[in-house]
């Protein structure tokens, strides 16, 4: 064997060992579309009375005494006055004479297109920063994060919508899309606070259990209904708010709102529960 | 015996003015390596715990009320907890993939 031929074979063992890396690597790692279809097939497997369509109704799609009781508030909807408030902020013309209808149309429905990614930025667009953006804009000042009017216009929206269906998309043609939806899913499936929990730990492995009075929801579907009157907060609250809630609840420090730890938690979860309709705004325990 | 007296009084002032005074120092030194540590965790690992705030809060309570051990005591906990905060982080780093559902 010539030194050239013993050269040609360790090249040839290095490309094996790299092929095979290549391949093992590719099995472990799933991408977006692998990680949704096997959190999907989780819940319709640790629900299989439920259907896969009602997953949007929270917890209660699970949990059938407590669905009769929220079939009842959502007959006389404890939201409509905020979708009623959220309308006139939304027609409300601006000092420069124009209106949220500018940014959104004529009607605000367009919750399909949020969360989005903003290539130009490289971030993730949600519909209440895309409010505030269009405020801005307009040389108008910014509504509050997680209460208020920015839910209450967020809900005028939100119902106008209703019926669209959660399509988001991680581009792949930017790397940085994928990701802040990496960095999402990390966030769901990572133990934080003093109290070590997960949101994957109440919303994944035990949702449907009681932790004291409450019964967990299913992660699957969380990102549709919002904003939602909360009975505990006798008000409407966005889905960072009721992030930073969770958090607070395991005693870890929550978040900013509209910060990027929420939105791509939110790109995550949203993307997670492509295919389900929009149903917000909502009424939750 | 006037001068004994004198000599005792001064060293009791003295004493009593030391011992305060590293109580004082040891408190606010404690204090302010928990916050330090408090800031530096969120900004290594972006995991912050609640109960470390509010236990550095208690402390500088107790300080202004000049109750320094009570002070030092609870900057000492929010330490053991920003501790915990750092092994938690490190430890989830490694095996938070192993939730995600295959």
């Amino acid at each position: 064997m010539t030194i050239g031929d013993k050269a040609m074979k360790t090249i040839i063992q290095y490309l094996a060992f790299g092929l095979l890396g290549l391949s093992l690597s590719a099995a472990t790692i799933a991408g977006p579309e692998e990680d949704r279809k096997a959190f999907q097939n989780f819940y319709e497997n640790r629900f299989p009375d439920t259907p896969v369509n009602d997953f949007q109704n929270g917890v209660y799609s699970i949990l059938p005494s407590a669905r009769e009781q929220w079939q009842s508030i959502e007959e006389f909807p404890p939201y409509e006055l905020s979708v009623e408030a959220g309308e006139k902020l939304f027609h409300s013309k601006f000092v420069n004479g124009k209106s949220l209808a500018d940014c959104f149309g004529s009607n605000g429905a367009v919750r399909e297109k949020y969360p989005h990614w903003d290539k130009a930025r490289g971030m993730v667009v949600t519909m209440e920063r895309a409010i505030n953006e269009c405020r801005v804009a307009n040389a108008e000042r910014p509504y509050r994060l997680k209460k208020g009017k920015i839910a209450d216009v967020s809900a005028y929206m939100s119902f106008n919508s209703r019926g669209q269906k959660v399509n988001v998309v991680i581009p792949s043609d930017d790397a940085r899309a994928l990701a802040a939806y990496e960095d999402g899913k990390e966030h769901f499936y990572t133990k934080r606070g003093q109290l070590n929990f997960a949101c994957a730990d109440c919303h994944m492995y035990t949702a449907g259990a009681l932790y004291r009075a409450d019964t967990t929801s299913p992660g699957f579907g969380h990102a549709t209904s919002w904003p939602v009157f909360r009975s505990k907060w006798q008000e409407m609250g966005t889905l960072h708010r009721r992030f930073g809630g969770c958090h607070k609840n395991i005693r870890a420090t929550p978040y900013k709102a509209q910060g990027s730890e929420y939105s791509n938690l939110e790109y995550f979860v949203s993307y997670m529960s492509n295919g389900l309709e929009f149903n917000g705004p909502a009424a939750r325990k | 015996m006037k001068n004994g007296l004198r000599i005792i009084a001064v060293s009791v002032a003295l004493c009593s003015s030391v011992a305060f005074g590293a109580s004082n120092i040891s408190a606010k030194k404690a204090i302010d390596g928990a916050n330090a540590a408090y800031k530096q965790v969120a900004k290594e690992t972006s995991y912050q715990w609640t109960v470390t705030a509010s236990a550095i809060k208690a402390a500088k309570k107790a300080f202004d009320k000049g109750n320094f051990s009570e002070a030092e005591g609870l900057a000492a906990k929010a330490m053991k907890l920003v501790a915990a905060t750092k092994l938690q982080a490190k430890i989830e780093s490694e095996t938070w993939q192993m939730r995600v559902p295959k």
